[in-house]
């Protein structure tokens, strides 16, 4: 007997050392482990700046009349683009590599305006006040590929579908960081024919279009905190 | 407007059509837009178009709603509507969405044990009848209140006030509106001795320079925004935002001038002070059309309960209003308000300059101000100083919030101390209300029982035992919020709610009535331009749902006034609208007959020979001046405005070391209110999700928050948690953050202060002091 309650004593030692080593070890282990925070917040609430940055110009683009052999598209819009929202790139010659763009670029980016040697007119920034120009916008020298890519390009927003309700006004499909300025895209002639607002007077813009920050996070339906159902 | 450039010819013909186009279009702006609009909508559809002013704001849009199959399915302004001219902003776009939430309420709940019953509507109206009467008997008839708001139809609110104040005897009739546009009322009381603006949004059209007093129209009025920028291309008008935080607002104005909060009196008085200084004062008009008086200073905040004040004005001479505006010179007030006296000269030479025709326009920035009618006395003072009042161009404009804040809670009266014609102290107005209404002179106190914060602090002393709460959420809106929410849900206290869709006022209701929504019934709202719009039935109400009127009808007859709420179910809007109209016979506030209410986008009281009036005290335009002069403020015995002497004095809470920053609170162009409508509508709620507190940048980076952050913000009422904004919507200055309110899962006014007005009574929500953790 006395021999049995000497094993089982030890037993009962060795298992508790065994679990309290245990326990010790894996909180170590923890302490050790810094966890990642992966929230990160994004920004869902477009910035005011540059709304209204175009908006002397609402009554001239009103009154111009569009010129139907040298409109652009949607679709030469996103061909020159790597993905919806890459920067677009430099589909023409540019005079010298060596300046950083700035003035050279915005002469006819600033505002807009036909090119002769292009036969089109110039896109406008919706930034002019970044004049880094060729830190994002790069040229396209070659049309070979180092290595063929397997990168998908996602599908772009598409036009007319966009509305909530019948002849309601179509919500705004895209992020804007950096081209908060809605008139520089959506207006002129070298807006793209699809996107390009009826309505350019109307300069207080998201009065009716809201974002809805879908490619940023599906934001889902407005849920109450207590609900009778439940 | 789409011309093609093929051909050279046809181009130049083309050009000439496009500019007259042009013309019309920013002559009447969005007249084409709205033909444009509907070119884009489905052909072949077989939509039935109806008018209706917009649901939401106190604008008053015209909307025409395009019905399919007993449904509301689409939405656009109405051409015909001089208010907004065919144009509509996002919630008004898709305002009828609002209409079909999932979780609509559509049959009467009680509350048993803690949890919600279904019944059915005779059982409730029942209950409610039963309940009334058991307190009346208990604790007396001061025991039992109703609190509507701007959102009542006119309908709605003129069977309240004439159940409770005429048929049980009590005055404890308040709104919402209390919390919104008090100030106003008593800064047009005191100024002029009548209510609601003088002039018109046509106005906008005739004005030279736009000064905006703490008032972010770009998001809260933007399609009356949109009407000054459409002017500031045609004609080059000047707009001035003159705020304590930079909004849409300030990025669209020419300029945009900063003060420090509650500082607007300070300024104002140095205009007054400069347009004196400069000989800018319009003699001939001063010394025929104004009085000059002071009040009492040092009034206090209303912290306290049963708190009373009562002004007492005396007249003094131009000399002592010049002598008093010595303390306010452009330099020393440059030193309180943080706005340099350069500015502050710029404003002055517009309002003092002859050629200018100035319009100012304010909102909730002045209202919700402890010195809340002090600062609208403050801003008509400068229009008297320099006879800029009453004419096109020249307006001082006091903007509303609510759709019928105006047409239901001040022209209908359904406020404590407030009659349909005149107040209840006035004995003769009494009798003429009575008279009307069908019952005994002596049913209605001639003493007004609690504005709306009283009302609820009674509520929390047990004083009142019944409330009945319409068409608002006070759960969310009210300031100090946790005070009256516990109030709610004391022992002993009987609530009944009557809404569309479950809020927190719901949620501590003793009786759920579902109700019937805008247009899912019959009725009318007043704007803020004096104008009537009528709505009628467009669709079938949801479920069970029942007009806030008939509600009150329905109830009204229970407790036995079958005699005054003698109207038949199917005509009884027109027989309530018809009695109404009866308490504002004569030049003053002749309510035009319905049917040009139902032919026409509206018409504008008074109602005279079968005109609106546009412009009031202005004979040229107004039928009741009777001086025989060019003005004729009609309004006070006399007939001549008041010039109110009227001091700065700090907000009562003001930053300190435990508390180091102001707490603003406000509203975004998205939601509506508390956003029990808007935040239903799911185009709106994925551009605006939740309340967010907005940071300065400097200071943020200082604190080391970035957008997304929690923030802690304790305040002495409490404590709440919000992500932070930087550089987003708004940008506060150092020292000052800002809150939306609208969202009910982040209860920002659990934390501000339940300060008001001493002689409105309206809350300040826009001022207390907060303490600022990243946590």
């Amino acid at each position: 007997m006395k021999r049995i309650g000497i094993i089982s004593l030890f037993l009962i030692l060795f298992l508790a050392f065994v679990t309290v080593w245990n326990v010790s070890y894996l909180e170590g282990r923890e302490e050790a482990y810094i966890p990642v925070d992966n929230e990160q917040p994004m920004t869902l609430i477009p910035s005011e700046i540059g709304v209204f940055e175009r908006s002397k110009f609402a009554l001239d683009y009103a009154n111009m009349p569009v010129d139907e052999n040298h409109q652009r598209s949607l679709e030469t819009y996103y061909d020159n683009r790597a993905f919806h929202g890459a920067p677009p790139s430099i589909p023409h010659p540019v005079a010298s590599d060596r300046g950083m763009g700035e003035d050279i670029c915005l002469k006819c980016h600033q505002n807009g305006g036909f090119v002769d040697k292009f036969d089109a007119y110039a896109p406008v920034t919706p930034h002019p006040e970044m004049v880094n120009c060729r830190q994002c916008h790069v040229a396209q020298v070659s049309e070979s590929l180092f290595e063929e890519t397997n990168f998908h390009k996602i599908k772009a927003p598409e036009v007319g579908i966009n509305n909530a309700l019948d002849g309601s006004p179509p919500i705004i499909p895209h992020q804007i960081q950096m081209h908060e300025n809605c008139l520089a895209c959506h207006a002129g002639p070298a807006a793209p024919k699809e996107i390009r607002v009826t309505h350019p007077e109307r300069v207080n813009c998201r009065q009716c279009h809201v974002s809805n920050n879908k490619e940023v996070r599906d934001i889902g339906e407005f849920k109450r905190l207590s609900n009778y159902d439940d | 407007m789409y011309t093609s450039l093929t051909n050279r010819r046809e181009f130049l013909k083309k050009m000439a059509i496009m500019s007259a186009m042009t013309a019309a279009a920013t002559m009447f702006p969005g007249i084409l837009f709205a033909e444009e609009q509907e070119k884009n909508l489905p052909k072949g559809g077989n939509l039935d178009w109806k008018k209706a002013p917009c649901r939401f704001c106190g604008v008053g849009c015209g909307v025409l709603v395009g019905i399919d199959n007993g449904k509301a399915v689409a939405v656009k302004g109405d051409p015909k509507s001089p208010v907004n001219k065919g144009l509509c902003c996002v919630k008004g776009y898709h305002s009828v969405m609002s209409i079909y939430g999932k979780d609509r309420l559509t049959k009467p709940l009680v509350k048993k044990n803690g949890k919600f019953v279904e019944t059915s509507m005779k059982e409730a109206l029942d209950l409610i009848a039963s309940k009334m009467k058991e307190t009346i008997s208990d604790y007396g008839k001061d025991a039992v209140s109703i609190y509507g708001s701007g959102q009542w139809t006119i309908p709605d609110g003129y069977v309240a006030s004439k159940l409770f104040k005429g048929c049980i005897g009590t005055n404890n009739v308040e709104a919402n509106a209390r919390l919104c546009m008090a100030s106003a009322v008593t800064g047009f009381m005191t100024s002029f001795g009548i209510d609601e603006p003088m002039g018109c949004y046509e106005d906008i059209d005739h004005a030279d320079v736009f000064v905006l007093w703490g008032n972010n129209m770009a998001e809260m009025h933007p399609v009356l925004f949109s009407r000054l920028l459409d002017q500031r291309l045609k004609r080059g008008v000047k707009i001035i935002d003159f705020a304590t935080r930079t909004t849409r607002t300030s990025m669209a104005a020419d300029k945009s001038i900063i003060f420090q909060p509650q500082t607007d009196l300070a300024v104002a008085n140095a205009i007054c002070y400069e347009i004196i200084n400069n000989g800018w004062v319009n003699k001939a008009f001063v010394e025929k059309h104004c009085n000059f008086k002071k009040g009492l200073t040092n009034m206090g905040y209303g912290l306290e309960d049963k708190y009373n004040f009562n002004d007492k004005p005396e007249g003094i001479t131009f000399e002592d209003f010049k002598t008093f505006l010595q303390d306010y010179t452009p330099e020393k007030v440059e030193k309180v308000s943080g706005v340099s006296a350069k500015d502050i000269k710029y404003m002055a030479s517009y309002y003092g300059d002859p050629n200018k025709k100035v319009m100012s326009l304010w909102c909730m920035g002045m209202n919700q101000h402890t010195r809340g009618t002090w600062i609208n006395n403050l801003v008509y003072n400068i229009h008297l100083l320099t006879g800029k009042i009453s004419e096109p161009g020249n307006s001082p404009f006091s903007l509303t919030g609510q759709p019928s804040a105006c047409g239901t809670v001040r022209e209908v009266g359904t406020l404590t101390h407030k009659l349909p014609h005149g107040v209840v102290t006035n004995k003769e107005h009494r009798e003429f209300a009575a008279k009307i209404w069908d019952v005994p002179a002596e049913n209605i106190p001639a003493k007004p029982s609690y504005h709306t914060v009283e009302m609820f602090r009674a509520l929390d002393r047990g004083d009142i035992r019944f409330m009945w709460i319409q068409v608002t959420n006070p759960m969310v809106t009210m300031p100090k919020l946790k005070r009256y929410r516990d109030a709610c849900e004391k022992e002993g206290r009987f609530i009944v709610v009557s809404d569309i869709y479950p809020t927190p006022t719901t949620d501590i209701a003793d009786v759920i009535l579902p109700s019937a929504m805008w247009i899912e019934r019959e009725g009318m709202y007043g704007n803020s331009e004096r104008r009537t719009q009528y709505f009628e039935q467009m669709i079938q109400p949801s479920g069970e749902a029942m007009s806030d009127t008939w509600q009150i009808v329905e109830v009204a007859k229970r407790l036995g006034y079958e005699k005054q709420f003698y109207y038949n179910e199917a005509t009884h809007i027109e027989e309530i609208y018809n009695e109404y109209r009866r308490h504002h016979e004569g030049n003053k506030h002749a309510m035009a007959p319905l049917e040009v209410l139902k032919a026409e986008p509206g018409a504008q009281w008074p109602y005279v020979n079968g005109k609106s009036t546009k412009w009031r005290f202005n004979a040229e335009y107004d039928p009741a001046c009777s001086n025989g002069e060019q003005f004729h403020f009609y309004g006070n015995k006399d007939g001549k405005a008041v010039i109110w002497q009227r001091p700065y004095e700090p907000a009562p809470e003001t930053p300190d070391d435990d508390y180091p920053f102001w707490l603003c609170t406000g509203r975004v162009v998205e939601h509506w209110h508390t956003g029990s409508m808007t935040r239903r509508i799911p185009v709106l709620h994925k551009a605006m999700p939740h309340a967010y507190v907005e940071l300065n940048p400097e200071q943020a980076k200082e604190m080391q928050i970035r957008t997304g952050d929690q923030v802690k913000l304790t305040t002495r009422r409490g404590e709440i948690i919000l992500p932070a904004s930087v550089n987003e919507r708004g940008v506060p200055e150092r020292n000052q953050v800002f809150v939306p309110f609208f969202d009910e899962n982040m209860l920002i006014n659990d934390v501000t202060l339940d300060a008001f007005c001493p002689i409105s009574k309206q809350p300040d929500y826009k001022k207390c002091a907060v303490k600022i953790e990243k946590v």
